[in-house]
């Protein structure tokens, strides 16, 4: 812990010495995170060696050693690497599209209540349709090339980025506009000082949720109908009847998508480090 | 009487704007397709939906339900998902926030399975629970734990420390603490979670039915795409969109009811 000020108290931690006991070990936080990894493999493990669900789960050993083959065997004509690659630049693509049109709405909307009277009305029809429901028509329009995958994705992530630029906007503190008031500012102050600036935080929650929706929404397409991609891969695995690529198509997507939360939180302390930290989330 | 003199001025563009804009989208649109801009083949125009709407209501074909049953076995999976994944993941979000062996225990794999898109546990399910109900509510169970988790272990976390101090002053134990400060501190995270929660288990329930169902309003949207009839999928669409926003009403009543009596 660090030391937290309190009023006009400093208060320094303490930490005081315990003795090494066997329950202080057993009971210590990151000594039960690694018992309880090892605790899942293993149970995971002997449940799939006894069958117990069938044929259908593969041990952990069997999905590491998949991917292992996965990375010089190609499926379709790309390895491992390649259909991660597919799946990402389809979300890069479509993430990109939604962002830029998005945010920029949003903003406005919040900005000009004539920009709102207009768009909101429609905008209200759409917010509540799972990006996921757009498939089949994107289907319907695109075919199953690339341009369905990134309109699909494209929707997902349009709502959340206009959403949060919306609502960034409305929940400012009104003193601050009074601030710049006070100090002289015009409208374009307001705007440019107050306005963006107390809306960054906001906007990288809708950020971080438009890019969660994406892995969703390219998964979905990409179990409809694809050639490449990590939807793909496990889709492949459903119908050659191979856990051991269901699952390990599932880590990487865990750990691919994990990757692109952490880079947004990490680009997002850049950008805005006044904001504070809530502990826990 | 001088405030009756006070009137507020309402703008008139700004209630004629919204009423304008609506019916110009609806107009456009029945336009596009009437005018064969865009064919209907790929884009049925509003009255087709409406028709086939009030058809649907009665007539089973094409697609093996009407909509009241297509409708129905939607919510019905929505709704055990959802409740399923209130029981477990409230109790073990709070617990995870104020027991450490607990949150030892769980952490690991819950972070682990929190970056996976539901959608992409749909092969799994279909493997282990075949394309029944119960593999779609799996799908939407863990859809919904997600946020359910996360927020109840958040708003333990984000408890008062100075409540905490004072309760061990008082000599009470770690579970007193935990059920008369912790969990009551939680609820206003826990009911945050309860619209999240929904949002994410009716998409992903969409994301399910479209790809392993034999019934319900993802499938009938399916249907629409392979039988080539667009009224079909906007019909499915339109349906998702009102049920989801039903749902979000209902739960918001809910929702406010109890934070009253909790304030009470």
């Amino acid at each position: 812990m660090s030391s937290k000020t309190v009023a006009d108290e400093v208060i320094k931690p303490v930490t005081e010495k315990r003795d090494l006991s066997f329950r202080g070990i057993i009971t210590n936080e990151y000594v039960l995170y690694v018992i309880s990894s090892f605790a899942f493999l293993a149970i995971w493990h002997s449940v799939a060696k006894a069958q117990i669900l069938g044929k259908s789960l593969a041990t952990p050993y069997e999905v590491v050693l998949e991917m292992g083959r996965m990375m010089t065997v190609e499926l379709a004509g790309k390895n491992l690497l390649g259909h991660i690659w597919a799946s990402t630049q389809r979300i890069l693509i479509g993430f990109s599209l939604g962002a830029v049109f998005g945010i920029p709405l949003g903003l406005f909307m919040a900005l000009n209540r004539y920009v709102n009277a207009i768009v909101k009305p429609v905008f209200d029809l759409f917010k509540p349709m799972p990006p996921i429901a757009w498939i089949s028509i994107s289907i319907l329009w695109f075919g199953i090339g690339e341009a369905s995958k990134v309109f699909i994705i494209f929707i997902g992530s349009f709502v959340p980025c206009l959403l949060n630029a919306y609502n960034g906007i409305r929940i400012i503190d009104e003193e601050l506009y009074d601030v710049v008031r006070v100090l002289g500012g015009n409208r374009r102050d307001e705007i440019f000082q107050v306005s963006f600036p107390a809306a960054l935080p906001a906007l990288f929650a809708g950020i971080q949720i438009s890019i969660s929706i994406a892995w969703t929404c390219v998964l979905a397409a990409e179990l409809v109908g694809s050639r490449s991609g990590l939807g793909w891969v496990i889709v492949r695995g459903m119908r050659l009847t191979k856990p051991e690529l269901v699952i390990g198509g599932m880590l990487i997507i865990a750990l691919v998508a994990g990757l692109f939360s952490l880079s947004v939180s990490g680009l997002e302390r850049l950008v805005c480090p006044w904001k504070r930290k809530i502990a826990g989330l | 009487m001088a405030y009756e003199q006070v009137k507020v001025k309402h703008n008139l563009a700004l209630i004629i704007l919204p009423v304008m804009s609506l019916l110009i989208f609806f107009g456009g649109w029945q336009l596009v397709v009437e005018t064969n801009i865009i064919p209907s083949t790929m884009l049925a125009s509003p009255s087709s939906v409406v028709r086939l709407f009030i058809d649907k209501l009665t007539n089973p074909n094409p697609d093996g339900a009407t909509i009241g049953v297509h409708a129905w076995m939607s919510a019905k999976e929505a709704v055990t998902a959802y409740v399923l994944a209130l029981i477990v993941g409230v109790p073990l979000g709070l617990a995870m926030g104020w027991f450490t062996v607990i949150r030892g225990m769980f952490r690991p794999v819950f972070e682990l399975i929190r970056p996976i898109p539901p959608i992409a546990w749909i092969p799994l399910c279909i493997f282990w629970f075949g394309i029944g109900i119960w593999g779609k509510v799996f799908i939407i169970w863990i859809a919904g734990i997600v946020p359910f988790t996360i927020n109840s272990w958040a708003g333990v976390n984000m408890t008062n420390p100075t409540y905490i101090q004072m309760a061990r002053t008082y000599g009470a134990t770690d579970w007193q603490i935990f059920t008369q400060i912790c969990i009551p501190s939680a609820l206003p995270m826990v009911f945050g979670a309860l619209q999240i929660a929904l949002a994410y288990c009716w998409t992903n329930l969409v994301g399910a039915e479209l790809l392993a169902a034999d019934q319900g309003l993802g499938f009938l949207i399916e249907m629409g795409r392979r039988l080539a009839l667009p009224e079909m999928v906007v019909l499915g669409m339109v349906t998702v969109g009102v049920g989801g926003a039903l749902i979000g009403v209902v739960v918001d009543l809910l929702e406010r009811r109890l934070l009253a009596w909790i304030k009470r």
